[in-house]
């Protein structure tokens, strides 16, 4: 009897990234779709590493905020861009997870030798954002499909009321909890006791450290311009504690509010796609390896009735993935935690730090303990380019991946993203 | 007294029309009829409705407190009989206990029974409960008691103190906001049937002395219990004490925890804390009596 | 960019009006397309003196399969058939006297030239010359050719080439390219060859293939057509440009599957950055190192001298100038260059005769030219080359933008009557950067129509 052979694993290698500028919402791309810069964003890594007409395994993206008729987004981006029209695609979507998942999902398949290459990516717009119809007049409308003749047709008419017509317009709000993700973060930092000037120095400092990785150039090779945006807009380089200081908060309530719209992210539109391949396939390319994904993990956390925090997974998934990975905290060059909020990244190291909460939450002897701030976003974060939720994974990644290779071979880099509806997605890269 | 059975559903709108006529001139005691209805099964369309509308996923299951909507027509047909001691209008729902003995298939055939009973005094009038069983194959699958307050209103001579005091213990902060909009008392009637004025509209809440419209408080419950979906036991017994009107619109907060292999739970006003609702959710054993 | 004078000087109604009025009626130009033959028509070839280069000028047409006249004579007439081309193997000259073959031969020629015909003189370097008779009559060639070109009619050119003794191997692709529609922008040109080392002949389709070729300034204008001219030519084209300009180059580098790398080539560390791109993307066949570079970045900060700030002055430098030779020599140093590279600088008309209010660009330019003759010799010795193209008037979205008289007269004033296209000016750098084009080093092309300034 034939033998099958055993799937063997290899880690997936990072060749590059690309992703466009990022604009606050209503801005430059007010009038892109998702489609738009989701295409546009592939065509600029098409361009970067010459895959003009080639097939790759397969494209991975997604948006949280999708059109109905975006029910095939990927492909139909596929199938606009330079890559070959014989490239499978689909969809994903885990919130702000949604990026960094894509690319986890291309680098299984990687390897477990299913593909040799792949491309992950995200994009989200609030400016185009889907606009439905109220629930009843939906379902009226439904019904006047369904109606076969005109009587019936007219009777399903009658049932509009004015009070129908007005569109229900997506909110950033947790389903569940009717509480925005903001209103969230902000229970999280007061419960951690998360204060205004630590956030808005976080804040100016992804500010500052973006607009210094822009003029060293680091993004020359990260992003490429789109509808005549160079740069992300919400970039500040300027921005300072002090300025800062001047928010009014805009999150939580009372004395203990601290969350202005300076230390959270606003929203944003934006795209941007990584291209991951087995190590065999960027050497017979000729195109580089900047680092590998070495693992990853998800969690999720119950913070409708189970007293956690909304954006508090990641803290669950990270000791997950040290253990399996036989690593401290500490065994990392780079740490890129998503800045959805100051205060969430506030509130993930502190966790971490936290015995307590090490002991009875993520149920570890001794804490995981501190990081050391000077590794932690160092080219920039959220707070800075801005936040296009499905995007955002595959900025961190590339950048991560960036950042190891021009530190050298054998570093090692720590991405901690949360996403809505209690989850976190986090992964190891390696150069 | 064998329970006086019925073909068919009451109308609700007729019985709350009739009830409002023949309010005057009502006391005595309590009946001791028991009305019932047998072989009844849902509607689809009804049920889809009511989940969509209390945010229950739609399952082959009954939500807990659908079955309230089977019962209530009949509970209202006692209530609004001439020999019914008190007047429907002005009557308020003050608290709501239903005991799941095991969740119902929603194609399940039903045999329905309510009654009144303990008429008792209250310090600001009287209280009685309307009280409800339903049974599949002859056994009770879910029974449940409303306690209604007649604001003046005068129990018998040795009637037992009421007792509409539902007790939890201390809830954290709230683990939701809920924006209730204007209309939700009107979307509630489309599916329940309860057609009750004060619920429908601000205008015809004012004519019965309301300011504004005020939210069902068996549709505050629904979404209570539709919040802690999977959450719950099998056979479980939710206790809720419906305190201040919830007017409508209104932004609330609905504060959960763990108590006692359960649930405690508070729905109050997000800004002034006013609670609207406060209930428990305890696990029963099977058949336990209630 | 269509220049719709021509278009309309070309059209019946146009052809008409243009002549009564006594209006420049500018030819449209054989311009090159791949699978064109080298000539649409026969070319003649003759000699002044005892010349040396007619068997090879002989090969290299038949080669091509072009059919190639026997001299003819002063009263030939005009009835035979129309000539693609005539050459002049004026290598044989010894003094003023032999240039009265050159009469008789050219004459006669010319006279039956069809329209974008080719005249090329092949002479020796007067600075060669054994002697001040045959030097004189060497020098004598530049004012023929250059007063060739300018009574030429409907599109067609004059160049000379000069062939010093050893260069004749040399001679094979410059004359294909003189005669070839590539040149159709190149006129009155002189240009010398030196020896070297020519490989054998290149496929005529895809003189580039398998060549990894780096474009300066690739997003747009001429840059833009460089690299497309290059992919065509079969090489893979890494485009540079400004970060900011990424979107336009990423749809110049996928339009012609090459890469784009976005680049401010100004930068402090903008050599290193190149040079390990280069080293960290391999070509196809494995090979690290880069074939070509076209610097071809450039601005223009315009202002009269007295009222230029530093700025203007200091950022024209940069980009025109410095990042040129900074990059030359990073490449040369990190080793990434082929041995037998080609570097083609962009220079300017302006770095030439000069230009008002361009007194920055043009020095840039103008140092651009020395830069390329002075090292040559080094390039020379590893089989490389580095030349310079000096384009004139050539129509693009910064000329589109002048004003409607100063470009009109711009685009006029020069032997054929119309503005260049970028194309041009690409084909002539593609040109350049073939193998072919060994013994093509340390020279200056103009692409410039023959322009009266600077000439």
């Amino acid at each position: 009897m034939a033998q099958s052979q055993q799937p063997t694993t290899r880690k997936a290698a990072i060749v590059g990234g690309n992703r466009i500028p990022f604009a606050r919402s209503n801005t430059a791309y007010a009038q892109a779709s998702n489609q738009d810069m989701l295409t546009a964003t592939l065509d600029g890594l098409v361009a970067r590493f010459g895959l003009q007409g080639e097939s790759v395994g397969e494209v991975v993206a997604g948006a949280v905020l999708k059109h109905a008729r975006d029910f095939n987004l990927t492909r139909e981006a596929v199938l606009g861009s330079k890559l070959s029209a014989t490239t499978p695609a689909y969809d994903v979507q885990q919130a702000c997870g949604t990026g960094l998942e894509a690319a986890i999902l291309v680098a299984n398949k990687i390897a477990l030798g299913q593909i040799e290459s792949g491309i992950a990516g995200g994009v989200d717009t609030t400016s185009d954002a889907p606009l439905a119809v109220s629930d009843d007049l939906r379902r009226v409308l439904i019904s006047l499909n369904n109606a076969r003749t005109w009587q019936d047709r007219l009777k399903v008419l009658g049932r509009i009321r004015p009070g129908m017509i007005a569109p229900e317009i997506p909110r950033n709000a947790e389903p569940r909890t009717g509480l925005a993700m903001g209103d969230h973060a902000a229970i999280t930092a007061e419960e951690w006791e998360i204060g205004r000037e630590e956030q808005d120095e976080l804040a100016a400092r992804s500010h500052q450290l973006m607009a210094a990785a822009y003029d060293r150039g680091f993004f020359d090779d990260l992003v490429t311009p789109f509808l005549g945006l160079a740069r992300d807009n919400n970039l500040r380089p300027d921005s300072s504690v002090e300025k800062l200081a001047k928010l009014r908060p805009v999150f939580g309530t009372g004395e203990g509010a601290t969350m202005t719209a300076g230390n959270s992210t606003p929203l944003t539109d934006g795209a941007s796609a990584v291209l991951l391949a087995s190590d065999e396939w960027a050497d017979a390319k000729g195109l580089p390896v900047l680092a590998h994904l070495v693992d990853a993990q998800t969690a999720a956390v119950d913070y409708v009735h189970g007293g956690e925090g909304l954006l508090m997974a990641p803290v669950y998934a990270v000791p997950v993935l040290l253990v399996r990975n036989g690593l401290a905290l500490q065994d990392f060059d780079f740490y890129e935690i998503h800045e959805a909020f100051a205060s969430t990244v506030l509130a993930t190291t502190k966790a971490w730090e936290d015995p307590g909460y090490c002991k009875e939450k993520l149920g570890l002897d001794a804490p995981l303990g501190s990081i050391d701030r000077a590794k932690l976003n160092v080219n920039g974060s959220s707070l800075a380019a801005g936040h296009p939720f499905a995007a955002t994974g595959g900025r961190i990644v590339a950048q991560l991946a960036k950042t190891l290779h021009e530190a050298g071979p054998g570093k090692r880099g720590l991405i901690s993203i949360c996403a809505a509806g209690g989850q976190g997605v986090v992964a190891i890269l390696e150069s | 007294m064998a329970p006086t059975e019925l073909e068919r559903p009451p109308s609700m709108a007729a019985l709350f029309a009739r009830a409002a006529l023949t309010a005057r001139g009502r006391g005595g005691d309590l009946p001791d009829t028991h009305l019932a209805r047998t072989g009844v099964t849902v509607d689809g369309g009804n049920l889809a409705g009511y989940a969509r509308i209390c945010g229950f996923p739609l399952t082959d299951s009954l939500p807990p407190t659908y079955p309230h909507l089977l019962t209530f027509p009949l509970q209202m047909a006692l209530m609004g009989d001439r020999s019914f001691p008190l007047a429907l209008p002005g009557l308020v729902h003050v608290r709501n206990r239903i005991d799941v003995v095991r969740p119902i298939g929603a194609t399940e055939s039903l045999d329905l029974e309510v009654w009144a009973e303990r008429f008792a005094t209250h310090r600001s009038g009287a209280t009685v409960d309307l009280c409800a069983s339903v049974s599949a194959g002859g056994a009770e699958v879910w029974r449940a008691r409303s306690t209604y307050l007649a604001r003046g209103a005068t129990a018998p001579e040795g009637a037992p103190e009421s007792d509409v005091t539902v007790a939890v213990g201390d809830l954290g902060r709230a683990a939701a906001v809920w924006r209730v909009p204007d209309d939700a008392g009107w979307r509630y009637a489309t599916v329940s049937g309860d057609v009750n004025p004060i619920h429908l509209s601000g205008l015809t809440a004012k004519a019965f002395g309301f300011k504004r419209a005020i939210a069902h408080g068996m549709w505050v419950k629904a979404r209570v219990l539709a919040a802690l979906v999977n959450r719950l036991p099998e056979a479980f017994t939710v206790d809720v004490g419906f305190r201040k009107p919830l007017f409508l619109p209104s932004t609330v907060t609905l504060a959960t925890a763990q108590a006692g292999g359960g649930w405690d739970v508070a729905v109050r006003n997000a800004r002034s804390g006013t609670e609207h609702v406060v209930g428990t959710v305890r696990a029963r054993g099977r058949g336990s009596p209630s | 960019m269509s220049d719709w004078y021509t278009t309309f000087a070309n059209s019946g109604f146009g052809t008409t009006i243009t002549r009564q009025l006594g209006l420049p009626r500018p030819a449209v130009l054989r311009r090159y397309e791949p699978g064109q033959p080298l000539l649409p028509g026969p070319a003649v070839v003759g000699s002044a003196g005892e010349g040396r280069l007619r068997n090879t000028v002989t090969a290299v047409l038949r080669d091509a399969g072009v059919t190639v006249q026997s001299p003819v004579t002063a009263d030939g007439g005009t009835d035979g058939e129309k000539l693609a081309a005539v050459i002049l193997d004026a290598t044989g000259l010894t003094g003023p006297g032999d240039l009265a073959g050159a009469h008789g031969f050219l004459a006669p020629a010319i006279k039956r030239l069809r329209p974008s015909g080719r005249v090329l003189i092949l002479a020796e370097p007067p600075s060669d010359a054994g002697s001040p008779a045959q030097a004189a009559a060497r020098q004598a060639v530049d004012g023929l050719v250059r007063s060739v070109a300018k009574e030429l009619l409907d599109g067609s050119t004059a160049n000379a080439v000069y062939v010093p003794e050893g260069a004749e191997d040399s001679l094979a692709g410059p004359l294909r390219f003189f005669l070839s529609g590539r040149s159709a922008y190149v006129d009155g040109q002189l240009l010398t060859l030196s020896p070297a080392d020519v490989p054998t002949r290149e496929d005529d389709e895809k003189p580039l293939a398998g060549k990894v070729a780096v474009v300066t300034g690739a997003a747009r204008g001429i840059g833009a057509s460089i690299a497309q001219v290059m992919a065509r030519d079969g090489a893979h084209v890494v485009a540079v440009d400004i970060p900011a300009a990424g979107d336009l180059l990423a749809e110049v580098a996928n339009g012609i599957g090459g890469t784009a790398f976005q680049l401010d080539i100004t930068a402090d560390d903008a050599p290193q950055r190149l040079v390990e791109h280069l080293r960290e993307r391999r070509a196809a066949d494995g090979r690290q190192g880069v074939d070509v570079v076209v610097h071809n970045a450039g601005i223009t900060r315009d202002k009269l001298l007295v009222n230029m700030d530093a700025v203007r002055w200091n950022s024209v430098m940069a980009v025109n100038l410095q990042a040129q030779l900074d990059i030359t020599q990073a490449l040369l140093d990190a080793d990434v260059l082929e041995d037998d590279a080609r570097i083609v600088c962009v220079s300017s008309q302006s770095g030439i005769a000069g230009n008002r209010g361009q007194t920055n660009y043009a020095a840039s330019k103008a140092g651009v030219i020395g830069m390329v003759r002075a090292w040559a010799p080094r390039f020379a010795e590893r089989g490389a080359t580095i030349n310079a193209v000096a384009p004139g008037f050539i129509v693009t979205e910064m000329t589109a933008r002048m004003p409607v008289g100063t470009r009109e007269i711009g685009s006029r004033i020069n032997s054929l009557q119309q503005g260049g296209l970028p194309v041009d000016v690409a084909e002539t750098i593609a040109w350049l950067s073939q193998p072919g084009s060994a013994g093509v080093n340390g020279q200056t092309v103009r692409v410039c129509g023959q322009s009266m300034l600077g000439a």
